[in-house]
C-alpha cells in the first residue's frame, strides 16, 4: 500500500474528534447552526482544519482556542465564562431563582390571606321571620 | 409598628430584591448579548474616515508592507480595501481584476489591500497561490476590520481616498474597469 493511501485512510477516531470539536462550534457564515452539521464549503475548510491540526498533534484545547484567538469568541457554541460574558451563564440562573423564590413568595402570601380571612357575612333572609331569628342566634 | 406589620414590610423589601435581581439578570443577559454581536460604531458611509484598523499580513503577501500593516498608514495613498474569503463564490470573479489594478496603479499611489474573512490559512494561500495574488493581504484577527466596517458578506470594497475618508462602498465583485474608474476618480483630485 502506497503512502498516500496510508494517510488517505479513513480513521473512525479521528472523525470522532473532529466531529466533537466541530459540535463545539458554529459555522462562521450560517447564524445559528452548528459546524459539525454544516455542509457549506467555509464549514468543510474548518473542519480540514481541525483535522490537521489535531493530526499535527494539538490538543483539542488547543485548536478551539486557536479558532477562538483568530475569528472571536462568536465562533464557540457556548460563550466563554470569563469577562463580560461570565454574566451570560450568571444572569439566566440568578434570574430563575429570583422569579421562583417570587412565585414561591407569592403562592405563601395568597395562602396566609386566605387562612386568616373573615366569615363571610350572613345571608339576610327575606323571610321577617326567619331574618329575626337569624338576627338572634347571632346576637346570642 | 405592630407585631403583623413588621413581617409583612420584610415580606415587600424580599418581593423588591428579588425583582431588582430579576431586573439585574434580564440587563446582563441583554449586555452580554451586545458584547458577543458588538459592533462598534456605524458602517462607514461616503464621506465619513475609514475607522482605522492594524492587521497582520501573510507572509509571502506584504508587497514590501511591514509585517503588521496599519491603514492610517498609507495616508496619501488612494486605498481599495477588498473584503474576501477563499469559499467566496463571487470574490473569484474579481481577484484577477484586482490583481491587475493592483500592478497597473500601485507605482501612483494606489494600495490595493485585501481583508480575508472567516478564512482558514491553507485555502487563503491556496487561493492567493492560485489566483497568483501580489498585492498585500491579511488576516481579519478575531473579525476585528470587518466589524469596523461592519461588512455585510464578502466581498466587499471600500475605496478611500488619500485623505483616509470612505467615498465608496460596493457589495459586488467589480470589474477591472470599474476599479480603474474609481481609481481614477480618486487620483485626479
Amino acid at each position: 500500500m502506497s503512502r498516500a493511501a496510508v494517510a488517505q485512510a479513513p480513521d473512525p477516531l479521528l472523525d470522532d474528534r473532529v466531529h466533537d470539536l466541530a459540535k463545539q462550534m458554529n459555522c462562521p457564515t450560517c447564524a445559528g447552526r452548528n459546524l459539525a452539521d454544516c455542509p457549506t464549503d467555509t464549514c468543510a475548510q474548518w473542519k480540514d482544519e481541525i483535522r490537521a491540526q489535531i493530526e499535527a498533534g494539538k490538543s483539542e484545547r488547543d485548536v478551539l482556542n486557536y479558532f477562538q484567538d483568530r475569528f472571536g469568541p462568536t465562533v464557540m457554541q457556548e460563550p466563554p465564562r470569563e469577562g463580560a460574558l461570565l454574566l451570560v451563564w450568571i444572569a439566566p440562573v440568578a434570574g430563575a431563582i429570583a422569579l421562583v423564590s417570587a412565585g414561591v413568595w407569592a403562592a405563601r402570601r395568597a395562602s396566609a390571606r386566605k387562612r386568616l380571612s373573615p366569615m363571610p357575612p350572613a345571608i339576610v333572609s327575606e323571610d321577617p321571620y326567619v331574618a329575626a331569628l337569624e338576627e338572634q342566634v347571632r346576637q346570642s | 409598628m405592630t407585631a403583623q406589620t413588621q413581617p409583612a414590610a420584610r415580606n415587600r423589601k424580599l418581593l423588591i430584591g428579588l425583582a431588582v435581581v430579576a431586573v439585574v439578570a434580564v440587563a446582563g443577559l441583554f449586555a452580554a448579548g451586545m458584547v458577543l454581536s458588538a459592533q462598534p460604531g456605524k458602517r462607514p458611509a461616503p464621506g465619513s474616515p475609514a475607522p482605522d484598523f492594524t492587521m497582520p499580513l501573510y507572509e509571502g503577501y506584504r508587497a514590501g508592507f511591514p509585517e503588521t500593516i496599519r491603514l492610517s498608514d498609507l495616508r496619501g495613498n488612494v486605498v481599495v480595501l477588498n473584503f474576501w474569503a477563499s469559499w467566496c463564490v463571487e470574490c473569484v470573479k474579481e481577484t484577477d481584476a484586482l490583481e491587475a489594478v493592483w500592478r497597473e496603479y500601485k507605482d501612483r499611489g494606489v494600495v490595493v489591500l485585501g481583508v480575508d474573512h472567516l478564512d482558514t490559512e491553507p485555502a487563503a494561500r491556496n487561493y492567493l497561490e492560485g489566483f497568483g495574488v501580489t498585492f498585500p493581504n491579511g488576516i481579519d484577527v478575531q473579525q476585528q476590520v470587518s466589524r469596523a466596517y461592519r461588512i455585510t458578506g464578502v466581498p466587499e470594497t471600500f475605496f478611500i481616498d488619500r485623505q483616509g475618508v470612505v467615498r465608496r462602498t460596493v457589495i459586488q465583485a467589480l470589474s477591472r474597469a470599474e476599479l480603474a474608474a474609481e481609481i481614477e476618480v480618486l487620483l485626479a483630485e
